[in-house]
């Protein structure tokens, strides 16, 4: 039975953003539609905390009617999902708060709106085929924003998101018919969702496109799109309660390998974006990894990694967007001298920079200390790649910090907005915090990996193991 | 816990919590547009750097009078999980205390030189904020009773090192010296890690207390023995990167691009002797394993050879001091493996002080003593030890050829199978693209 409650939080989680999108479309002047974004950007934020404060909204699950095809809830809100609205709807607020005036406009606007209203969709529920249908919406939404760039480079990206689509969607289709555990239906199934995610997300060989994307496609959307990783929601909540262990060995072998190669490129890259592209690709699928350790401690440690790496990534990524806002495209092979004009900028990057590398202090070393143990558990040599990714991510983070803030600026002054810069600090300020004081997430995100735990364990009881 | 021990915690949370504040007051005062005045950075540093030294020696003085035992104090239960707590240990006892008071009073004295060295200096703000993520880390690192406190008193220090090379990062020597600084401690940083993690699974926490007496041991089975040679190699390797240790000390020379009161505190006093420390702490582990205690002697004797050399043949004062300094951590460094502790850790402290005023009046000897600089290794009777020390025994080469170079190659590669595998044609030279925001 569906209370009242939870009926008008439904529908301002959902309504808000689309009232976006329908505005959007309006004659409504830029500015105005930028500030009515904001507002409803704040109260999503503010509506998507609730489950953590008010009873009536802790713990519902909402059932299909029986005869559609399928298990799981279609909507709900539990140990896992009950942070993720709150990053999706905190993120795009923090878009549209920190992205320039000038680069966002009424399509941005309308991207954004459509593309946390599907990340929402995604992240409040676990049945496949509702998962898939959020998953498509996204892409679609991505692809919208691909349309509006010049360069044909695009297509690249857009062809490994359909590919990735279409095996997700299928995989979806397939793990919805009746099938008894561990039959070679439910392992096809499961190997195509797990490869949809995996090019979603960038696990080695499918990794290519996200730079690709980063470079030559609008850098906001693809942030929107990337940094809450839809993939890896999928995983917890389609893949690790049941599949079986060997192909989780196998995805976490080569989520690791990821990790460590995409740190290495992020080094040598010249272009600024192609480095924060192949940073994202290391935690995402440091993330990955964690997921598939198949151990309390490393699924703990994904998920807090999960939140960690999804901050301080779009906090990157922002960062690059308002100083290319200022001036063009950032080449890492020579100094910008950004540090005179923007000290906060500098800061809001190094911190978050230093996030993603395990820097204690931060959420970062939270997710990773916790990943680091699980997974040299349960993979005694190939576990201390993380140590070696997070090293490459330190030195990557401080050599794009000294080619964008060191040297002698030569750009037009021009300062943070205050908008921006309360933005950034925001941001630094929940990284920081939650860094030092980690225990009432770890906490959360320790009962939701017990869950997926326990789910898992009785998956593969019934599959006969 | 009884009321001296109540004394000691306070004493010693105040000594922490000082430079914390220092460093949130001074970044949140950099916030606004107006810049904090130096009058005002120095009024804040003084007092916290006051606070840090009378609680330290308050603390000192307690401990001693009292008679207390060494113990090591749970601060704070930060984080419990699954696999064991994350805490946040102190190790009190009259050898890390009187470490901390030592590198307290030297912080101290180097941000009063500062006040007048960076007068009117752009990058004021920024050196004093590094400059307490400096004092906070080096306490981190005297006071550490687990390793995770460790680690992070390890990170601070290398982070705020490596920034205050490039403190002028208008030129562009600094920030390239910056970062092969920055690199060399990522690689120590990665060791102490997976020591962390060893630490961890041979004790069940991070005590560092546990395990330092797990290797005194007298019954230790092969698996355990060869699991703690292996903590004491990556103890080393750790305090190797971050004391210059061979094979790493090329970047030692590099390092003196900062402001001289940063090389004075950092590669002078403290920092470079932040890995003496390390070791000296994980002595009775070292001694445990005869692999490890003869790789830390040979390392040490290593260092002290080639820095002796080097140091002869400077050309700059601060690098001829430097090589001094590194001389005699080598020298530390061998007597804590032989065993000679006491004597290593007065070495320590006596040659930390030395160093830190020679540092200091480095720049005034020069005046009085005009052309000092020009004079260096100019008798060069032995040309090719003259010119392996002046080359620091080719390590940097060595590194490079062995290391680098190898894994840019492969990494270009990687990055050459991406760009086709994206459709994209190789990128030659500058970045060239349709940038869309």
């Amino acid at each position: 039975v569906i209370s009242l409650p939870v009926i008008l939080w439904l529908a301002s989680v959902f309504g808000l953003p689309l009232a976006c999108v329908l505005l959007s479309n309006t004659r409504m002047d830029s500015r105005r539609l930028r500030v009515v974004a904001i507002v409803i950007a704040l109260f999503l934020t503010v509506i998507t905390t609730l489950p953590f404060f008010w009873e009536p909204l802790r713990g519902f699950h909402i059932h299909l009617p029986a005869w559609v095809p399928g298990t799981g809830a279609v909507l709900r809100v539990d140990e896992l999902s009950l942070v993720l609205p709150t990053l999706a709807a905190g993120m795009w607020l923090f878009t549209i708060v920190a992205t320039p005036t000038i680069v966002l406009g009424a399509d941005g606007l309308r991207f954004t709106a459509q593309s946390t209203l599907f990340t929402l969709a995604a992240f409040l529920t676990e049945h496949p085929l509702v998962l898939a249908a959020a998953w498509a919406g996204s892409v679609t939404a991505l692809r919208g924003s691909l349309m509006t760039t010049r360069s044909t480079k695009r297509h690249a990206a857009g062809r490994y998101l359909n590919v990735s689509t279409l095996l997700f969607v299928v995989g979806a289709l397939l793990i919805t018919r009746p099938t008894r555990h561990g039959s070679a239906l439910e392992l096809t199934a499961l190997g195509l969702l797990v490869a949809g995610a995996m090019i979603r997300k960038g696990i080695f060989p499918a990794h290519a496109w996200i730079p690709a994307l980063f470079e030559h496609g609008r850098l906001g959307p693809a942030i929107l799109f990337s940094s809450p990783q839809v993939g890896t929601y999928a995983i917890a909540v389609l893949v690790v309660p049941r599949a079986p262990a060997e192909l989780l060995r196998v995805v976490a072998i080569l989520s690791l390998l990821t990790g460590v190669y995409a740190a290495a490129q992020a080094i040598v890259q010249r272009s600024a974006r192609r480095a924060c592209a192949y940073l994202f690709v290391s935690q995402s699928a440091l993330v990955m990894a964690g997921l598939d350790c198949t151990s309390r401690e490393a699924l703990t440690g994904a998920l807090v990694l999960w939140l960690s790496s999804s901050i301080s990534f779009a906090g990157l990524g922002r960062c690059l967007l308002v100083l290319e806002a200022r001036r063009g495209e950032l080449d890492l092979g020579r100094h910008h001298g950004a540090y005179e004009r923007k000290p906060l900028l500098a800061g809001t990057f190094l911190v978050l920079g230093l996030c993603c590398s395990g820097f204690p202090g931060t959420l970062g070393f939270v997710g990773e200390e916790l990943l680091l143990g699980g997974a040299v558990a349960a993979f005694p040599w190939l576990g201390f790649l993380i140590v070696a990714s997070s090293a490459l991510t330190g030195i990557a983070v401080l050599r794009m910090y000294f080619a964008l803030f060191a040297g002698r600026s030569r750009e037009v002054p021009m300062a943070l907005r205050a908008t921006e810069a309360a933005g950034f600090v925001a941001i630094v300020a929940v990284v920081v915090l939650t860094g030092l004081i980690p225990s009432p997430l770890v906490r959360s995100r320790e009962s939701a990996a017990e869950s997926l735990f326990t789910q898992r364990v009785a998956g593969r009881v019934q599959a006969g193991e | 816990m009884n009321a001296p021990q109540r004394i000691v915690q306070i004493f010693l949370l105040l000594a922490l919590v000082s430079p914390a504040a220092l460093i949130a007051a001074l970044t949140i005062g950099s916030v606004p547009r107006r810049p904090l005045s130096e009058r005002a950075v120095a009024r804040m540093t003084s007092t916290a750097v006051f606070t840090l030294v009378t609680s330290l020696a308050l603390a000192l003085a307690a401990y001693v009078t009292t008679g207390l035992e060494p113990q090591t104090w749970t601060a704070r239960q930060w984080l419990t999980r699954t696999g064991g707590a994350l805490q946040l240990d102190l190790l009190v006892d009259g050898w890390s205390l009187t470490f901390a008071l030592v590198a307290a009073v030297i912080s101290g004295t180097v941000s009063v030189f500062s006040y007048r060295y960076l007068h009117l200096e752009k990058g004021f703000v920024r050196y004093f904020i590094l400059y307490a993520c400096f004092v906070l880390g080096v306490q981190l690192v005297a006071l550490a009773g687990s390793i995770e406190v460790l680690f992070a008193g390890w990170e601070l220090l290398g982070l705020s090192s490596s920034l205050l090379i490039a403190f002028f990062h208008e030129r562009r020597s600094p920030v390239t010296n910056a970062m092969r600084v920055f690199s060399i401690y990522r690689v120590s940083d990665a060791a102490m890690l997976v020591a962390a993690v060893l630490i961890h699974h041979r004790v069940g926490s991070g005590s560092l207390s546990t395990l330092f007496r797990a290797g005194t041991l007298a019954a230790i089975d092969d698996t355990g023995s060869m699991q703690l040679t292996a903590i004491a190699f990556f103890i080393l390797l750790a305090a190797a990167g971050k004391s210059a240790l061979v094979p790493f000390s090329g970047w030692l020379p590099r390092a003196m691009e900062g402001p001289t009161p940063s090389s004075a505190v950092y590669y002078g006093a403290l920092s470079v002797h932040a890995g003496c420390y390390l070791l000296w702490r994980a002595g009775p582990l070292i001694q445990g394993s005869f692999i490890a205690q003869t790789l830390v002697i040979v390392t040490g004797l290593a260092t002290a050879v080639l820095a002796a050399l080097a140091a002869r043949v400077q050309t700059n004062v601060k690098s001829a001091l430097s090589y001094a300094t590194l001389t005699q951590v080598g020298i530390i460094v061998v007597e804590i493996a032989l065993g000679f502790r006491t004597l290593a850790f007065v070495h320590l402290i006596g040659n930390a002080c030395v160093r830190l005023v020679q540092f200091l009046t480095a720049p005034n000897v020069l005046l009085d003593l005009h052309g000092f600089e020009g004079g260096a290794g100019r008798r060069a009777r032995w040309p090719r030890l003259y010119a392996f020390a002046l080359q620091d025994g080719g390590l940097d080469v060595i590194l490079d050829t062995l290391v680098v170079r190898p894994f840019f190659a492969i990494v270009r590669a990687g990055q050459r199978l991406d760009e086709r595998l994206s459709g994209e044609r190789p990128i030659q030279g500058p970045v060239g693209r349709e940038t869309q925001p």
